[in-house]
């Protein structure tokens, strides 16, 4: 999976605006939208406000946790607990991105919040390191990957996936029923 | 007694394919009888494939690993052979001579009840290097030392040894023992230069690499908003438009 694809998927999540236009309910397949009214707020999928975003049509109002303190309480949490901690968003790295890159004169404070969410990121990569490590060096089957988001898992994803099958292959070699490099006896 | 490296890798492709071909008409044969015992035809045995990531007989890391040398000693004479061995100028291969013959060649030729020959540990299975291995399996060059370590290593479990199960289990833990850092310098190197990060590696573990690679290339490119950059296909970009002069005679 690439990353612009898990990035097509965050902007399917929803986010409010404030339109300076009218238009009725638009009818989508997705869903419907609208209807659309000067300065009434209405939720709409990234997608659609950044696009209204990048035409003056609209303000865009950030998510609640796209807040320099409550990044704040979360990064501290992050750095606190061995396991992961539930992220704001599923889609935090991708929002972030797409938001403070077309939208960041509506953000207060952009640049902490780059800082707070990069950190954030830096801190659950790290971790995610960590116990893949331990994961392979226990000789563990499985895994349960609570609270990792999308973005988190596509980066290491080949890496894990392909060690994993080494690591099957050479054990497999030590059980000696296996057919695998054992002779067939004629 | 080896053939050389260019010659010797048509003979494994030549026997590769030829196996291929039994297998197939053995499975037409299964068909038609509907009984018999499959093995029974095959009298020789495929190398199959290494620790590698591909698993098809075309794969040249598999091929190359084939051709790895193996200390044996024969355990009957091979009459009329002696003018592939070099070193001495007999007629026949004598019962005990001591000579490197290719994985491919020592599979082949290797049965538990008619000792055609004995394959001995090249060094790095033996005891003397599990030990180290075991001790820090981090210092160890395995690019020298293999460079197929995994593949070869379990290949030789093919031929049967008293130390095998030590050897499955060096092997493994020598695979998780350096799994750390492959992994954190894989993740880590961006836009630097990677040789002298990989020369140590076995190539199993830089094919590892190379995945762990392109996982962090790909985040790091769109974070930078390179990916969503179109980007002209390289046929487009080589095109020239030919000239008509060019194609008539």
């Amino acid at each position: 999976m690439d990353a612009s694809e898990v990035e097509f998927l965050a902007e399917k999540e929803t986010v409010t605006i404030i339109p300076n236009f009218s238009l009725d309910k638009i009818y989508l397949i997705g869903g419907d939208l609208g209807p659309f009214n000067p300065s009434l707020p209405v939720d709409v999928p990234v997608w659609l406000a950044l696009n209204l975003k990048q035409r003056q049509k609209c303000r865009i109002v950030p998510p609640a946790w796209m807040d320099v303190e409550k990044l704040e309480e979360i990064r501290d949490l992050e750095r606190k607990e061995d396991t992961f901690t539930p992220v704001p968003s599923p889609y935090y790295m991708e929002l972030t991105k797409l938001l403070l890159n077309y939208a960041s004169d509506n953000i207060p404070k952009a640049d902490e919040i780059r800082t707070l969410v990069k950190d954030i990121w830096d801190t659950r990569i790290a971790k995610l390191r960590l116990s893949a490590d331990s994961f392979i060096s226990q000789l563990e089957a499985h895994a349960k990957l609570d609270n990792l988001t999308l973005m988190e898992i596509n980066t290491i994803r080949t890496f894990l996936l392909d060690s994993l099958n080494c690591m099957y292959k050479l054990r497999s070699n030590l059980q000696p029923g296996s057919s695998k490099g054992q002779f067939k006896d004629f | 007694m080896a053939p050389k490296q260019q010659g010797g890798r048509v003979v494994t492709q030549q026997t590769r394919s030829l196996l291929n071909i039994s297998v197939n008409i053995l499975g037409i044969q299964l068909l038609s009888t509907s009984f018999g015992y499959k093995m029974d035809t095959l009298s020789y045995l495929p190398v199959q494939p290494g620790v590698g990531m591909e698993e098809n007989f075309l794969s040249l890391d598999d091929i190359l690993l084939s051709h790895e040398r193996l200390p044996i000693r024969t355990e009957c004479s091979f009459p009329r052979l002696g003018f592939l061995e070099k070193s001495s100028d007999t007629k026949d291969i004598t019962e005990g001579t001591k000579m490197e013959l290719p994985l491919w060649l020592s599979k082949g030729l290797y049965e538990k009840k008619r000792r055609v020959l004995s394959v001995e540990l090249p060094k790095i299975y033996k005891e003397g290097w599990r030990t180290v291995f075991n001790a820090d399996p981090n210092v160890v060059d395995l690019h020298k030392m293999g460079p197929y370590y995994y593949g070869l290593g379990s290949q030789m479990l093919h031929f049967d040894s008293p130390e095998n199960p030590e050897i499955a289990q060096t092997l493994l833990q020598t695979f998780i023992g350096r799994f750390r850092r492959n992994m954190d310098s894989s993740q880590n190197a961006y836009n630097e230069d990677t040789s002298a990060l990989v020369e140590r590696l076995d190539c199993l573990e830089k094919a590892l690499f190379t995945s762990g690679q392109s996982g962090l290339n790909s985040f790091q490119s769109w974070e930078k908003g390179q990916a969503s950059q179109l980007t002209a296909s390289s046929l487009v970009l080589n095109y020239r438009k030919r000239k008509i002069n060019d194609l008539q005679p």
